[in-house]
């Protein structure tokens, strides 16, 4: 599979009510034009989906919280993989889009095709970790995604993709759009001090 | 000095409810309250970018934080700042040890950030004040409140006794 074809199968399963992080350049163009609308489609920083992705989860326990990243942009992030096993909020979901190279800015490699991602998730401290290191299995891939909804507790959850995705035009909101259109769509309410 | 129980209990009255960080020797004092605090969350970040983006994500989710760092950490933070914080219209307070001064003569590795900390802060559009032990719930009340009005994160310098 296509790391887009994994996200359009992902909107099927969705609820709805999901508050989604995705990494920037493709991985963020997918999930703006391929799931529904409004989530936090980072544009630039670069290594942060999953820093993001736990801050959102520690203010909206609540919620689910779910990280879409590619590998390239999860391995400069490493760090946070740590701290996200550290405190392990149960309402956050991470799943990894492996197509080992930087498919964005013209299919450079990353270093990810050395990595065994179930020992690293695991030895980080992550419970619940599922790796799919074969290409081409929709079944599979749509049994994890429902499990990684359906199961509680923190999860992540790795794909290997092709690396020939499909590319979309860009996203059309301003950054600043994204913010309030995620506060408005996610009734999110500020306390006044 | 300023204490640090009063601070956390000033910070508390201001809706922050969670601090995540890069420990400097400055806040010594600060970094044991904040994990004796059970009102306010002290995450250990691994880098400052990462704490910048933890804050970011805290605010995506209605709620505000702040930030401690080193100010060898600003070397770590320009593209968490000029393309997640500053650009998203996050408010969040970054306080930032201010090394590199008179006092640490014998720490050459803060020198040179030590000199451009403020033309840096400058650079980069970030809002800043040297924080005084004197007046400080002023001082901190006036950029927090900037901070919210212009969605901005802000930052304050920290220079050593300041937390004790």
């Amino acid at each position: 599979m296509k790391g887009a074809e994994v996200i359009s199968l992902f909107s099927e399963i969705l609820q709805g009510d999901e508050m989604i992080v995705s990494s920037n350049g493709n991985v963020s163009r997918q999930a703006f034009h391929l799931l529904n609308k409004p989530h936090i489609y980072l544009r630039g920083s670069m290594g942060l989906p999953l820093s993001v992705g736990l801050g959102l989860s520690l203010s909206q326990p609540e919620n689910k919280v779910i990280v879409i990243t590619g590998d390239g942009n999860f391995l400069m992030g490493l760090g946070s993989l740590t701290t996200i096993a550290h405190f392990s909020p149960e309402n956050l979901r991470i799943i990894i889009l492996d197509n080992e190279v930087y498919a964005t800015t013209g299919g450079q490699p990353t270093v990810s095709s050395t990595i065994n991602y179930k020992l690293l998730m695991e030895g980080s401290g992550v419970e619940n970790v599922v790796s799919l290191t074969s290409i081409n299995n929709e079944k599979e891939v749509k049994k994890s995604l429902v499990k990684l909804l359906k199961q509680e507790g923190l999860q992540m959850l790795h794909i290997k993709v092709e690396r020939d995705d499909i590319k979309l035009a860009n996203i059309d909101w301003h950054p600043t759009e994204i913010t309030k259109k995620f506060h408005f769509g996610h009734k999110i309410h500020f306390k006044s001090s | 000095m300023i204490d640090s129980i009063l601070f956390l209990e000033y910070m508390k009255k201001k809706n922050y409810s969670l601090a995540i960080g890069v420990p400097c020797s400055y806040f010594n004092n600060l970094l044991i309250e904040l994990e004796r605090s059970s009102e306010i969350l002290y995450v250990p970040a691994t880098r400052e970018d990462e704490a910048i983006g933890i804050a970011s994500g805290y605010y995506f989710g209605g709620e505000k934080s702040f930030v401690i760092m080193q100010n060898s950490g600003l070397g770590n933070i320009g593209d968490a700042l000029t393309s997640l914080a500053q650009l998203y219209g996050i408010p969040m307070l970054i306080f930032v040890s201010y090394r590199g001064l008179k006092e640490d003569d014998d720490f050459p590795e803060h020198s040179i950030m030590g000199e451009i900390t403020e033309n840096l802060l400058e650079s980069m559009k970030i809002p800043f004040s040297v924080l005084e032990e004197e007046g400080w719930q002023k001082s901190l009340s006036l950029l927090i409140d900037k901070s919210i009005k212009k969605n901005q994160p802000v930052c304050l310098l920290i220079k050593k006794g300041v937390f004790g």
